[in-house]
């Protein structure tokens, strides 16, 4: 293929559009908020370079060290209760029955909702007067059981988990299925034929197969951990006294409820480099793993 | 657990760890997801209850179906309002990532130049990056070029953070389609630009699906960016209203969960007529990331 110069011009063209709208709003931010992570700035007059200032105060905020507790809480809640639940479904509805798919879509579906509303209805499960959840244990005779589900310290990141749990199984379930599906099943039959059969088969010959997928799932969690921001918004507000803030709430509400710009950008900052730790820590461990 | 039956693993050669399913599997499975669902049920239900039939039912179907709650919550919330502002925002983004991300796709796949590598790295980063860590700074950039709080500060930052996973999803669609076809075209004469428009987005159609399910789930749900860049009651999308909704009607429970069912229909009607392609889009989507 010649005509080297058209080509040129097309190739300039056609990629310059989406190209530039990435770099402005995705890529120049990260560098914008490293920048103004220098300076005191209350978003009006001049902003006041303070050099590693900002960074200083964060590392001294008990605050800041609890919400990235509770990030790290969250990405452990995804990787327990997420994975090995969506890995069993995905082993039993393998088959593309008229029932599997039945499940299948339930487990679905709460995937497809607003993050908002997955917050606000459980937020009404968890309300400790006429919430759901302590309507249920009562009527069960577990009365001294209920509680503030979502105000509670040590209590309430827990339940936290648990919507978000609900509405991430669904597609990783899928994304097994879809490994597991792709395997021959000459691999299986041969590995029964050799004696390996429900968990040693799991253990020795369906999992190692799938390995690559389980890693794409493990950084998803990592990812899809640090985005549970809509969550606690709309459930707690990262409260009460900051006992279920997460790092991005933290930036939220340092930035635009007190108006701290260039504190909010430092702990912007942080969170990039906390998601690019996590992900090579996971990097390292699996790929040991797997060696 | 043992849920297989040596017949039924005879029979189906193909499949995992457990074949058949027993009627206690079944039972436990259905149960499973008879729990996944309850919330939403719940939600429905609650829905159309007078808040003291809220209060002291729970669980119970509604005394009297207050229909009212539905049309009180859509005037009150202006849920047609937020309705179209979600439609409009959601729209355009998905329109501008299927042409700029499949575009760019198209170079990436088909043209050798320069600085392809560093351009495919940083498309790559791009999949990595938190949003949250750019919302300060986003805000702070829209703010100066006067962009905030307009349908562009939604619209221009999903297509700029969904154009990595197009481009992927793109490059990889487009291994398939065989380079004789543009080859015959260069020879009848026709130029890029035509060859593009005329052959290769035509032919992208299955991947344009994909590509169009995942930005609109993305889009439509999306909390933090609306949250942050948009003010004005007259611009406010669907999660945002619902969110606000919440803390203005706070003790008119009912009221907000009518607001809330309203809010959930459509996606659950995409859903339940789209589930199939939904489900593969999500896993091409992941795999990819």
């Amino acid at each position: 293929m010649s005509t080297a110069l058209k080509s040129k011009g097309f190739i300039a063209l056609a990629l310059l559009p989406a190209l530039i709208l990435f770099l402005v709003f995705v890529i120049i931010p990260i560098f914008w908020s490293a920048y103004y992570g220098f300076f005191e700035w209350k978003g009006l007059g001049t902003a006041k370079f303070i050099g590693f200032g900002n960074y200083n105060e964060i590392i001294h905020d008990r605050i800041f060290w609890n919400a990235l507790l509770n990030n790290l809480l969250l990405v452990a809640s995804a990787i327990v209760g997420q994975i090995p639940v969506a890995l069993l479904l995905a082993l039993v509805l393998l088959r593309n029955s008229l029932f599997s798919k039945f499940i299948r879509s339930a487990v679905f579906m709460p995937m497809v909702l607003s993050t908002v509303v997955v917050g606000l209805i459980w937020g009404y499960i968890y309300h400790p007067q006429f919430g759901l959840a302590n309507f249920i244990l009562k009527e069960i005779g577990l009365g001294s059981w209920t509680r503030a589900w979502l105000s509670e310290p040590h209590i309430n990141m827990l339940a936290i988990t648990i919507p978000i749990n609900w509405s991430n199984i669904g597609p990783y379930m899928v994304i097994y299925i879809a490994a597991l599906q792709n395997i021959p099943s000459e691999i299986g039959d041969a590995a029964e034929v050799d004696g390996a059969r429900g968990w040693r088969k799991l253990i020795y010959v369906t999992l190692p197969i799938i390995w690559s997928t389980v890693i794409v799932t493990l950084v998803l969690c990592i990812s899809g951990s640090l985005k549970a921001f809509d969550h606690v918004i709309v459930m707690t507000n990262g409260g009460p006294a900051h006992t279920t803030e997460l790092l991005a709430t933290y930036m939220y509400n340092n930035t635009f409820h007190v108006y701290r710009y260039g504190y909010g950008s430092a702990v912007s900052t942080v969170i990039m480099l906390v998601s690019a730790l996590l992900i090579a820590v996971n990097y390292a461990v699996t790929k040991r793993r797997s060696a | 657990m043992e849920l297989t039956t040596a017949a039924s693993r005879k029979k189906e050669g193909r499949g995992w760890a457990w074949k058949g399913l027993s009627g206690f599997g079944k039972l436990l499975l259905t149960a499973y997801a008879v729990l996944t669902l309850y919330p939403l049920y719940w939600l429905f239900i609650s829905a159309f209850k007078t808040n003291e039939d809220f209060f002291r039912h729970p669980y119970a179907l509604p005394h009297v179906w207050m229909k009212e709650n539905i049309s009180r919550a859509w005037e009150l919330g202006k849920m047609g309002r937020a309705m179209m502002n979600s439609t409009l925002v959601t729209v355009a983004a998905v329109i501008l990532t299927l042409l700029l991300g499949i575009l760019a796709g198209y170079v990436l796949s088909r043209f050798e130049f320069k600085l392809k590598k560093l351009v495919m790295g940083l498309f790559l980063v791009g999949l990595l990056i938190p949003i949250h860590s750019t919302l300060v700074p986003l805000f702070l950039m829209m703010k100066k070029i006067g962009l905030l709080d307009t349908y562009g500060a939604l619209i221009l930052p999903y297509t700029a953070f969904e154009l990595p996973i197009t481009i992927f999803l793109a490059i990889g669609f487009m291994a398939s389609i065989p380079r004789e076809i543009e080859e015959a075209a260069m020879i009848d004469g026709s130029g890029w630009w035509r060859i593009f428009g005329r052959i290769i987005f035509p032919l992208c159609t299955p991947i344009v699906a994909t590509i169009s399910i995942l930005a609109f789930l993305r889009f439509w749900n999306d909390f933090s960016f609306a949250l942050v860049f948009i003010n004005s009651q007259s611009l406010k999308t669907l999660p945002l209203s619902l969110s606000l909704f919440s803390d203005g009607f706070g003790t008119d429970y009912s009221l907000t969960m009518g607001a809330m069912a309203i809010a959930v229909i459509p996606t659950i009607i995409i859903y339940l007529i789209l589930q199939d392609q939904i489900m593969k889009g999500m896993v091409a989507g992941s795999i990819k990331g």
